[in-house]
């Protein structure tokens, strides 16, 4: 590790940082460790936005199929007619794949932000090292882990 | 003051309120813990000598059971308002309730999901009510609202338990910090070594947004699929589309009463002064009482359809609701959820916490008792006179649903002492 700032102010802490980014390192070498999330750090190292939205679309939409799927199929495998209704039923069918629609979703994009940003860190949780509230710039020597 | 001092003074406060619990708390954590017994012992009793001992009748087959279902499954709503649909609009004062109001939704329902089991008479066979597949080769009526309510409130359970958990990960990480032994143990892993790097922050906000985004239908849908239990049915009184909002509405503000009626003894026992101003409890009021509007108006639409219907069975559903057998219940009922929350116009009394906590606690008997009138005197009283019945609750209901309460605050008191009670993270990005 090539070099290490640590601040106890939000406004230099970003100033020092938009100072270096401005020097020309590039965005992938800093690493940056805050005690709360700071959205200017985004827009300074511009890494684009979080992936973690199109595990939000992949599962909502994997739920919607599931509950269409269940629902029909699982009334075509045994095609009994209840309540004079017709065997798929679509509106009563809707509030089931509404229901996993959500449930798939908020699933997923949890699992999506754990793969991302990769947790549970077996590393993080042996670790000693504590930040405290200070905001922390580390720049790297190569590429960012 | 210097900004370290500051963010170091937000983490001291509201850890603080983890440190060893004076005797008031045992105290009221006993009585918890004892009613808890007691509700659990006489479920035992019901099990084992059968679902007579519940005052059930003939016509009147669903009761307490089922109202303590609809009452605690609303209560759960204004959580999920309060964390998901106020992050949505960036409502400030949601960090002083949230992470309160997301503890509320979990426990209440754990509690609320107790209920059908328990009303169901023969509890182990409840798993018929999940589509697996069997040698058999039957699979659950989708058709049934019954079905509908384990996908919506199984739904609801696991998001807001998702939501609680990922809200409290960075402070997890402050716990793991500030605290010794085996609870700083228990704290590192709970916090999955969160370090607070860019990468983490930036995934977390977009985890964040999007579960606010899934988790905001659900405050309209859960409860919406919860009054078609009653819509679905042709019963006089429960029969109406306007059960979905009316319900929604009725969610929402017995709710908002609950996170009052929990926060103002919190923050009065944990000091909690600079956190949870008054102000934030005037934008909570403002919301009690909007929702009492809503309330009130559904009442009059219920009325006014069966006073000019044309339906003799549904005129006279709410001629017995307001004159009948039950009619005090009607009558407290309105006068704690329409009228009391009226003096809230008031700004001098938005402010007044005291005030505010009784005003909260007459909001939840009322919805309680909602809940109780809409079931009990409609079944009680339905189309034929030969089969119209009524319907006093044993103390096995009364001691269950007293169980109920006890089991709720008996978790409350827990999470209280063992989790951070407001979003620490959330404070020092706002100081």
């Amino acid at each position: 590790m090539a070099e290490r700032m640590v601040f106890e102010d939000r406004d230099r802490f970003l100033e020092a940082l938009r100072r270096r980014v401005r020097e020309g390192l590039p965005g992938e070498r800093i690493r940056v460790i805050t005690p709360f999330g700071v959205p200017e750090v985004e827009e300074i190292l511009s890494p684009g936005r979080s992936n973690v939205r199109f595990f939000a679309l992949v599962g909502a939409a994997c739920g919607t199929a599931a509950g269409f799927a269940l629902t029909i199929l699982t009334s075509l495998s045994w095609p009994l007619i209840v309540g004079g209704k017709p065997v798929v039923s679509f509106p009563p069918f809707i509030i089931i794949a509404f229901a996993l629609t959500i449930l798939f979703g908020a699933l997923s994009t949890f699992a999506g932000f754990l793969l991302l940003s990769r947790l549970p860190s077996l590393r993080g949780i042996r670790s000693e090292e504590e930040h405290g509230n200070a905001f922390v710039i580390l720049v790297e020597d190569g590429e960012r882990r | 003051m210097e900004n370290a001092e500051k963010y170091a003074k937000v983490d001291r406060d509201i850890l603080a309120a983890m440190e060893k619990p004076g005797r008031l708390y045992l105290a009221g954590l006993a009585v918890a813990a004892a009613l808890t017994v007691i509700g659990g012992i006489l479920w035992a009793h019901q099990i084992r000598t059968g679902l007579g001992v519940a005052g059930y009748t003939h016509p009147v087959n669903w009761a307490i059971y089922i109202t303590n279902f609809v009452f605690w499954v609303g209560i759960a709503h204004s959580g999920t308002l309060i964390s998901a649909v106020l992050f949505l609009f960036r409502a400030r004062y949601r960090t002083s309730f949230n992470r309160a109001a997301e503890a509320m939704t979990v426990f209440a329902l754990m509690v609320a999901g107790m209920f059908p089991l328990i009303h169901l008479g023969r509890s182990w066979v409840f798993y018929y009510l999940i589509p697996y597949p069997t040698q058999r080769q039957l699979w659950v009526n989708f058709r049934s609202p019954l079905i509908w309510d384990v996908f919506a409130v199984g739904t609801y359970f696991t998001v807001s338990v998702v939501f609680f958990y990922v809200g409290m990960l960075p402070d997890f990480a402050i716990a793991r910090r500030c605290k010794e032994g085996i609870r700083k143990k228990i704290y590192t892993v709970l916090s999955l070594g969160w370090k607070g790097t860019d990468r983490e922050w930036r995934h977390y906000g977009m985890l964040y947004l999007f579960l606010a985004a899934f988790a905001t239908p659900l405050v309209a849908s859960v409860h919406s699929v919860v009054s078609w239990d009653f819509a679905m049915s042709i019963v006089p009184g429960w029969h109406t589309t306007l059960f979905a909002p009316y319900f929604v509405a009725g969610a929402i503000f017995s709710g908002t009463a609950m996170v009052i009626t929990l926060v103002i003894p919190l923050r009065k026992a944990m000091h909690l002064h600079d956190y949870i101003t008054d102000d934030h409890f005037e934008s909570i009021a403002k919301i009690l009482l909007f929702t009492s509007l809503i309330v009130s108006y559904a009442y009059i639409v219920e009325f006014g359809m069966a006073s000019y219907g044309e339906n003799i069975f549904e005129m006279e559903a709410f001629r017995y609701r307001a004159l009948g057998e039950f009619r005090y219940l009607t009558w407290a009922m309105i006068f704690c959820n329409s009228l009391v929350p009226l003096t809230l116009f008031a700004r001098r009394l938005r402010r007044n916490t005291a005030y505010l906590l009784v005003v909260s606690l007459l909001v939840n008997v009322g919805m309680w008792l909602e809940r109780f009138v809409i079931i009990v005197t409609s079944l009680a009283h339905d189309f034929d006179p030969y089969v119209w019945g009524t319907y006093r609750p044993t103390y096995v209901e009364v001691g269950i649903s007293l169980g109920s309460f006890g089991l709720f605050f008996m978790l409350y008191l827990l999470f209280v002492k063992n989790l951070p009670v407001l979003s620490i993270t959330e404070i020092k990005e706002h100081l």
